[in-house]
């Protein structure tokens, strides 16, 4: 709608309220369509499972799901119970190449 | 248009045979497997962490891998598959997050956007991501460049920054995504805008940052998948489009109308021919094809349904006759690129990270 533009006070107010929506600080759950919601972040999710997909379900997810666990890991693709790679386990894959075959050898990690 | 794919045939006849891929793999090295024995046949160890990038440079001759664990950069020799250059960016109190990036055509620099996390002692503070130049002999960034607010669409950090690439005197940077940016190397200046629009998001699987369509491309040139709307009631087409890196000449090849979700888009060598998987749905309703395009005359002349993975991405052999789906695991499935039927799964025995693949002759 860029061939649009606002002629009176109220259509002023009315885009002036889209663009605070675009602002660079907004609450999870202000954006974006109603969606349910997730806490984000790799070690905060511990319902229902260790891995919850962007919906908040598991139908999303891989399937074996630990095909999955690597990319939690290093970027929070899905919100996941896994350890943190940015500053506390960077190396937790480093003795498990495959996961889904590999994975006793994941380290246990303590907080 | 034709002429173009007519050269390509002439320029690519030398990729007939099955080639070599490089795939980044955990826990920190990049696999060379052999399309025709079917096996990896080598493993370059990265020194600096997991690969979460990788880039072919324009001569075809280095690999430009970027890793997460203390991000770093590695430079390798196709030659010798050896490591030849490796460093990190972290510091004690500092790390990056390495976006978008590409190496200028001397192999001396490394332009890229990156996003600073410093750590204080009771919290971190994370900037806005910035154009950073990285000098790769001194193995570090010399320079960092605030990204103006009209730029910030393209560089929103993670999955939200438009592919660089640089023109063959290296004094040009483009940026990719709803437009074109292009940036003056130096200085990252921004010099001017080309309105097109990137292939849309929404549904999509991985989306690699930068060489999907590194093979097919000419010294100087960008070759990609577009989507372009009209200004009117907004109608979405893609295709295939060819930037030249030099006059800024842009050639569009619309092909029809944008679908739901598309992952990739992955061209034979010889250009006749382009496959898709498109998906259409969420979750249990998802619902995934192979499209085959005949790009002489841009039109559909094959459809084939394909199980659907949840997170893949779509490749292609280095002569064109097998497809490849991979990611979030450790097999690639085969395809017959003529009949989209399922030949069968290799096993590489380690996980493959999302940076996308390299296939060489």
């Amino acid at each position: 709608m860029k061939h649009m533009r606002a002629l009176n006070k109220k259509a002023a107010r009315i885009d002036n309220y889209v663009a605070s929506r675009n602002e660079d600080v907004v609450a999870m759950q202000d954006h974006g369509p109603q969606r349910p919601h997730v806490p984000m972040g790799c070690a905060l999710m511990f319902s229902p499972g260790w891995e919850v997909d962007a919906a908040g379900g598991t139908a999303g997810l891989c399937q074996p799901v630990e095909r999955d666990i690597y990319d939690c890991f290093v970027s929070c693709y899905w919100p996941a119970q896994v350890p943190d790679h940015l500053n506390n386990a960077t190396d937790w894959t480093a003795k498990c190449a495959t996961a889904t075959k590999d994975w006793r050898n994941l380290d246990i990690i303590f907080p | 248009m034709i002429w173009r794919l007519a050269l390509g045939i002439t320029a690519f006849a030398a990729l007939a045979t099955p080639g070599t891929l490089y795939l980044p793999a955990y826990p920190a090295s990049i696999l060379v497997f052999d399309e025709d024995k079917a096996e990896v046949v080598d493993k370059i160890p990265l020194t600096t962490g997991i690969p979460m990038g990788i880039r072919l440079s324009p001569d075809h001759k280095r690999l430009y891998i970027t890793t997460i664990d203390h991000n770093g950069i590695e430079v390798i020799d196709v030659a010798t598959r050896k490591v030849i250059n490796h460093f990190v960016l972290n510091t004690p109190n500092k790390q990056y997050r390495i976006f978008s990036g590409t190496a200028d055509p001397g192999g001396k620099f490394y332009y890229a956007v990156t996003k600073e996390i410093t750590q204080f002692p009771e919290h971190f503070e994370v900037s806005k991501p910035k154009y950073t130049l990285i000098d790769l002999e001194q193995q570090k960034i010399v320079k960092t460049v605030e990204i103006t607010k009209e730029e910030e669409a393209l560089n929103q950090g993670d999955w939200g920054v438009g592919a660089l690439e640089i023109s063959p005197d290296g004094k040009l940077l483009y940026q990719f995504g709803d437009k074109i940016t292009i940036l003056q190397a130096s200085d990252f200046k921004v010099l001017d805008h080309i309105d097109l629009a990137r292939p849309d998001t929404a549904g999509m699987e991985n989306i690699r940052y930068g060489g999907d369509l590194d093979l097919i491309n000419e010294p100087g040139e960008h070759t990609a998948m577009f989507v372009s709307s009209d200004p009117i009631v907004h109608n979405h087409l893609f295709g295939l489009a060819r930037f030249d890196l030099s006059t800024r000449r842009m050639d569009f090849n619309p092909i029809g109308p944008a679908p739901q979700g598309m992952a990739g888009l992955e061209v034979t060598p010889d250009k006749k021919t382009a496959y898709t998987v498109v998906s259409t749905g969420i979750h249990g309703t998802k619902r995934c094809e192979f499209w085959t395009f005949d790009l002489a005359s841009d039109r559909i002349t094959q459809k084939a349904e394909v199980p659907c993975r949840t997170r893949f991405t779509l490749g292609i052999s280095a002569n064109g006759k097998k497809l490849y789906i991979y990611g979030a695991g450790f097999e690639i499935e085969v395809y017959d690129a003529a009949t989209l039927k399922y030949e069968k799964t290799w096993d590489l025995g380690t996980d493959i990270t999302y940076a996308g693949i390299a296939v060489l002759p």
